[in-house]
């Protein structure tokens, strides 16, 4: 179990058409009645804050909520939909689908305004 | 054939370290104050970065990975974050000690004070970045760097004697001021050997695509390029020791510093020593925002890369951006940048072994390096050496500061 912890913790994640949607910043484990098991992949500022600290990660979320940056924070991303483990984790997404790029379409509102930039 | 000017990388590399506004100063007191006699630290502090850059380079070639990446994967965002932030407070302190150099040296140019100097500067930077490649930005920073060949030519025109220079390359104690010697052999490390460096050259291997096969090509980049920064550092420090050797005078500021270009180039002496000092700080601060966009979208799995189009790299764009903000605002409020380059560089050597201990792991696994894997003696020389420079730096330091 720890092992797959160590595997899964901070590799990076790509789409089905290999663009980047981040590192796995967090991690949910279940535990019914069998072993306990990796359920969803957490990608985001939020759970990375709140690895170091919760408050941080609090923080971190208030901030992104003043932004207009609310949903599914941090971005949530089911084992269902992972499709390969390697030195990347693969998933069946894309980065449209999910809500990973939330910073990214934030900062390109103000960046595509700049002459050059596209 | 294209491969063959990738040299360029390790030049601008090499200009990063060795001719900006934190070398310059220590080379040029090191041989003011002790003539040739720290020839061996520039000589080590070489082989140093250069052998660090090289395996940069090759996880950078095998595994396509930086080592804000690698660093990541391999040792978790918990460990990292304890170089990572140091790195982050060095570099801001880097990046507003080299914005201020370029003031200073458009000042010495201009004669209009240095702090107007400070936005103009750093916005020139932003716009290089916003508008260059990866290309422009290497072949620009290199081609300008030529101007600080002038170092060199001013050493050799002033006839130094062979054989001080080769007795300068053996370590030695000094008749006076050992606290100050061994201060400015660390400083003289610190002050080359930056962290960014490192990721800075392993993204611009990333960027310019290298692979596997092009292992040979980064070990010739690595040491040749260092070797052009080295050899106007040493130039540097000859012509230091030349000019101003037999006045055993004190340099504290650049306009004294730039006095030492007048036996050599008379009425031309403060135009050349400004614009290789303002080429060395304007590309080292080219370099240090560049990569605080790098490390974090490599740290953070981000979309990064100056070749794309901006609007597809936001995040990284908005983070080289703030860098520069940051540092700009900061050398505005007017810090004294032979003082914030002094602690900049104290610092640097002190983390230096959590920056490198690290990486000489990953230099051992296949997964990063493939069979390419580094030797048993290389890596304990240089995980010896890595510590026992902070060792030295912990004692030397406070002595330097308080002692005196």
């Amino acid at each position: 179990m720890m092992d797959i912890v160590r595997d899964v913790l901070d590799t990076s994640v790509v789409d089905r058409n290999g663009r980047e949607m981040g590192r796995v910043d967090g991690i949910v484990i279940e535990q019914d009645d069998g072993p306990p098991r990796i359920t969803t992949l957490l990608i985001g500022p939020a759970a990375l804050g709140s690895r170091l600290h919760p408050a941080l990660g609090r923080f971190v979320t208030r901030v992104e909520k003043l932004l207009g940056i609310d949903r599914d924070r941090p971005s949530k991303i089911s084992v269902r939909d992972v499709e390969e483990v390697d030195r990347k984790i693969r998933v069946r997404l894309t980065v449209g689908e999910t809500t990973v790029g939330a910073w990214e379409q934030l900062l390109r509102r103000w960046i595509a305004k700049l002459p050059g930039s596209q | 054939m294209k491969k063959i000017f990738n040299l360029a990388l390790g030049i601008v590399t090499s200009i990063g370290g060795f001719v900006e506004v934190g070398s310059i100063s220590t080379s040029v007191q090191a041989g003011a104050e002790f003539g040739f006699s720290l020839l061996w630290a520039v000589a080590a502090a070489t082989l140093f970065l250069a052998a660090l850059a090289e395996m940069a380079g090759r996880v950078a070639a095998v595994s396509k990975r930086s080592m804000a990446a690698a660093v990541r994967e391999r040792f978790g965002f918990h460990f990292q974050i304890v170089p990572l932030g140091a790195e982050f407070i060095i570099d801001t302190l880097l990046l507003t000690a080299e914005l201020g150099g370029a003031a200073i040296a458009i000042k010495m140019l201009t004669g209009v004070g240095f702090q107007w100097w400070v936005l103009p500067a750093g916005f020139m930077a932003w716009l290089l970045l916003w508008f260059g490649n990866f290309s422009v930005i290497e072949d620009g920073v290199g081609l300008l760097g030529i101007v600080t060949l002038s170092f060199v030519l001013a050493a050799w025109r002033l006839h130094p004697d062979a054989g001080d220079i080769a007795r300068g390359f053996l370590p030695s104690l000094p008749h006076h001021d050992i606290t100050r010697y061994a201060f400015l052999a660390v400083s003289i490390v610190g002050a080359t050997v930056s962290p960014y460096l490192l990721n800075f050259y392993a993204s611009g291997a990333i960027e310019e695509k290298w692979t596997e096969q092009d292992l040979w090509i980064n070990r010739v980049t690595a040491f040749l390029g260092m070797g052009f920064g080295s050899t106007v550092a040493m130039g540097c420090l000859i012509t230091a020791a030349m000019v101003f050797g037999p006045q055993h005078l004190k340099v504290d500021t650049y306009e004294q510093a730039a006095q030492m270009f007048v036996p050599v180039y008379g009425r031309w002496a403060v135009t050349l020593f400004a614009l290789s000092l303002g080429v060395g700080c304007f590309g080292a601060a080219v370099e240090i925002a560049l990569n605080a966009g790098y490390v974090l979208g490599q740290a953070l799995g981000w979309t990064w890369g100056i070749d794309r189009k901006r609007r597809d790299v936001s995040r990284f764009v908005a983070a080289f951006s703030f860098m520069l903000l940051d540092g700009i605002v900061i050398a505005t409020m007017g810090f004294d940048p032979l003082r914030v380059t002094l602690i900049s560089v104290a610092l640097t050597v002190v983390i230096m072994p959590l920056v490198v201990l690290p990486f000489l792991v990953l230099m051992n696994e296949e997964q990063y390096v493939g069979r390419h894997t580094s030797g048993v003696f290389g890596n304990g020389l240089l995980a010896t050496l890595t510590v026992l420079g902070a060792l030295m730096a912990i004692v030397v330091i406070p002595l330097e500061i308080w002692g005196s």
